[in-house]
């Protein structure tokens, strides 16, 4: 089937190189990163074409590097960043337009930030989630659990990460504010060393055939935790998982918590699943949302 | 949406796809449903074991195993922690969509990438027509997880090697190399592992070389035709000077010594590039210069643009000419040739649908000489453009079509030929190995980036 609209073309600002997207509920928006041009951008909520962004966040002000993934909290008017290339989440106005300095920044050792690639926000619980992953000696690939308003170089309150979670490697995560569940997607598919020009993946054996992270490692996995009980190496509370569920390597996922529904991409199908889960959403399954 | 994708769902019943019992790998299932498209009609449907047809009030009705099991397939059920259940809803779909495309006149074969079935297909060069409303066949099709095709985009074609090559954008990060006898799912002859988000790809035949557009490094790098495995590129241009920025299609014109890249204008400098897959931040900035990071690097938007450079560029040069500006209309340049013989650039503009046509030597804010626009072309989202014979070849992806028309057609025409990988009608999704996905409440619409 065909997309209802489309949002393309140089004035969008958008790169096709884009890993996170956020819809602002109560103010109608879309906000998204283009981490080819270290930029994130905001569009009304019912934008279609190639129409312009009402707002651009881009500038040496910024600190943006490489955007990965965005959330917004919209209790506190606040829009979240994960930026990988400098291992950072910064916060920024929800209004920030242009070049302008984030009101806070999490960044360094402590942080356990890597290869950032989620956020999410809780507002109601104070509590900011963020899915980070490596394989660097002594990295960390779980989620990371801090307050809403830390900042600079602080450890997280709680990490969720280690076998028992399933995760071996993960992507973009949600959050639903009303429970506190933490939606997960753990792609879970192998990936490849760094490629430098001069010497390209040097330090491996030279017969050695790389694993195509088309399908290898593990079965991916939609998981869910508890933003404030969960701590450490802990099993999901929910999973959605397995052959019948149709998904392979979900790299992405959020919910439709008015009809108790979880949606997610797959890379692997290059498709759109929806799954009916209407136990982990309050009042839904009564359809009393 | 949500409405649409139920009927959708609806509408396809007779695709979907059970048989208990069997257990195939998830690549033979993704072959297979794949393959099975051919013989189906509309959006697929995957269905657990057991169950057949759409969902009615989110429910599945149980059925029993179909008797002949010839297309069919199953998914089995993982012994997991009990999340198997089947989705409510899916959008997938399972004809392939062009991507790049190239033209063998020794030959006379027409090849291109499927980047939504993860495939190459090698067609007849005057393969469609200007009536057919049915699929054409091709001559060929390599796909399957043997192949190490993924999510792929830039082709080309060494008749004289008899040689297939295309090259995964994402994913991958590798070129796999085919010889043209190759069918179905068979390794690559050869391998070569590329530059994360490698995009086009530049046969160069009197000098044996490929040369690759990568987006994030803002760069072309060139290897020679048998450049295998780790092998690194033989020169790479890269660097402010060259004023590439988000490069995505790439063409070696031989004939005068060029090389011609298509950039969208995305553009971060050197100081914010890492080294970078998708996969690891193995470097972040602070890594590789400690505190001497400079926090006043930013990133531009720069005008769409196509850059020229000199065949033997190396390092950090300025191009010879630049296309760009309000009067070019580039915009989200994707596929870029070069017509060697009547000194002409064409341009799949995939900003606005539209296919542009340049004097070679064009430098500046300058029109196009002609613009192939409008509803009557068929053009639409196209990625892949190619000239031979007198003939300009467009592969779109915002359908399942790609389009043939005279080399000096202009304005809102008919194209003079249409190759389809679906029937006619049929609708595509548009993904691009979709990454992140956002629900908006307001109009019950689900917003997936690409």
């Amino acid at each position: 089937m065909a997309p209802a609209r489309v949002i393309q073309g140089q004035l969008t600002r958008l790169s096709r190189t884009t890993h996170g997207i956020a819809y602002d509920t109560t103010n109608d928006e879309i906000i998204a990163p283009n981490p080819l041009a270290a930029a994130v951008v905001i569009f009304r909520g019912g934008a279609t074409g190639e129409e312009p962004p009402v707002r651009t966040i881009q500038g040496a002000r910024t600190g943006l590097s490489r955007p990965e993934t965005v959330a917004v909290d919209e209790k506190n008017n606040e829009i979240i960043v994960g930026d990988p290339g400098d291992r950072r989440v910064l916060v920024y106005q929800r209004t920030a337009d242009g070049n302008a300095a984030p009101i806070r920044t999490i960044q360094g050792a402590r942080t356990k930030l890597l290869q950032v690639v989620g956020v999410a926000v809780d507002p109601v619980r104070d509590v900011l989630v963020v899915s980070t992953y490596s394989r660097l000696p002594g990295g960390l690939t779980g989620l990371l659990i801090f307050g809403r308003t830390d900042q600079g170089d602080v450890a997280p309150k709680r990490v969720i990460a280690g076998p028992k979670t399933g995760i071996t490697r993960l992507r973009q995560i949600a959050l639903d504010p009303e429970t506190g569940k933490i939606y997960v997607a753990a792609i879970n598919n192998e990936y490849l060393p760094p490629y430098s020009i001069d010497k390209p993946r040097a330090g491996l054996d030279p017969d050695v055939e790389l694993p195509s992270p088309w399908n290898t490692g593990s079965e991916g996995f939609i998981g869910v935790w508890d933003d404030v009980a969960d701590d450490g190496d802990v099993p999901p509370r929910s999973l959605i998982k397995g052959r019948s569920t149709g998904i392979v390597h979900p790299a992405g996922v959020t919910f439709n918590a008015k009809h108790g529904e979880v949606i997610a991409p797959d890379a692997v199908w290059n498709g759109l699943f929806t799954f009916l889960k209407p136990e982990l959403f309050k009042g839904t399954a009564a359809g009393t949302r | 949406m949500r409405h649409r994708t139920i009927t959708s769902c609806a509408l396809v019943a007779g695709v979907c796809l059970v048989v208990p019992g069997r257990r195939p790998s998830i690549e033979d299932m993704f072959v297979t449903t794949s393959l099975a498209a051919e013989e189906t009609e509309g959006t697929m449907c995957l269905m657990p074991d057991g169950v057949d047809g759409p969902p009615v009030d989110g429910h599945y009705r149980p059925v029993s195993p179909s008797p002949d099991g010839g297309q069919q397939i199953a998914i089995p059920k993982s012994s997991n922690e009990g999340g198997d259940l089947p989705p409510v809803r899916m959008v997938v779909d399972p004809y392939p969509s062009f991507n790049g495309i190239t033209v063998d006149t020794t030959n006379d074969l027409l090849m291109m990438s499927d980047t939504n079935r993860k495939s190459l297909l090698v067609y007849d060069r005057t393969a469609g027509s200007a009536t057919s409303k049915e699929a054409a066949v091709p001559r060929l099709q390599i796909m399957g997880p043997d192949t190490g095709v993924g999510f792929v985009a830039g082709v080309a074609m060494d008749p004289g090697h008899r040689e297939l090559f295309t090259v995964n954008n994402d994913v991958e990060d590798r070129l796999v190399v085919f010889d043209y006898d190759a069918r179905g799912n068979i390794k690559p002859k050869r391998l070569l592992y590329v530059p994360h988000q490698s995009w086009g790809i530049a046969f160069a035949p009197r000098r044996d070389v490929l040369a690759l557009s990568v987006q994030t490094p803002n760069m072309f790098v060139v290897f020679n035709r048998e450049a295998k495995k780790f092998d690194a590129p033989v020169r790479s241009v890269r660097g402010p000077k060259t004023q590439m920025a988000d490069p995505h299609g790439i063409y070696f014109d031989e004939t005068h010594n060029e090389v011609v890249v298509a950039n969208h204008g995305n553009f971060r400098p050197g100081e914010l590039i890492t080294a970078y897959t998708a996969y690891d931040a193995r470097e972040s900035r602070q890594e590789r210069g400690g505190d001497t990071v400079d926090e006043n690097a930013r990133g531009r938007f720069l005008p769409s643009s196509v850059t020229v450079f000199d065949g033997d560029a190396n390092g950090d040069v300025a191009p010879l000419r630049v296309i760009q500006g309000p009067l070019s209309q580039i915009d989200w340049p994707m596929g870029v040739a070069v017509d060697e013989v009547n000194n002409e650039i064409i341009v799949a503009n995939n900003g606005d649908n539209s296919i542009l046509v340049f004097p070679r030597k064009a430098s500046g804010d300058v029109p196009p000489r002609r613009v192939i626009r409008g509803p009557l072309t068929g053009v639409k989202g196209p990625m892949g453009v190619a000239i031979a014979k007198d003939e300009i070849y467009v592969a779109n992806f915002g359908d399942h079509t790609a389009l043939v028309f005279p080399r000096l057609a202009a304005g809102n025409v008919r194209p003079r030929r249409t190759i389809r990988n679906a029937p006619a009608g049929r609708e595509t999704s548009g993904f691009g190995n979709p990454y992140s996905v956002a629900y908006d409440t307001k109009r019950q619409e689900i917003l997936v980036p690409n």
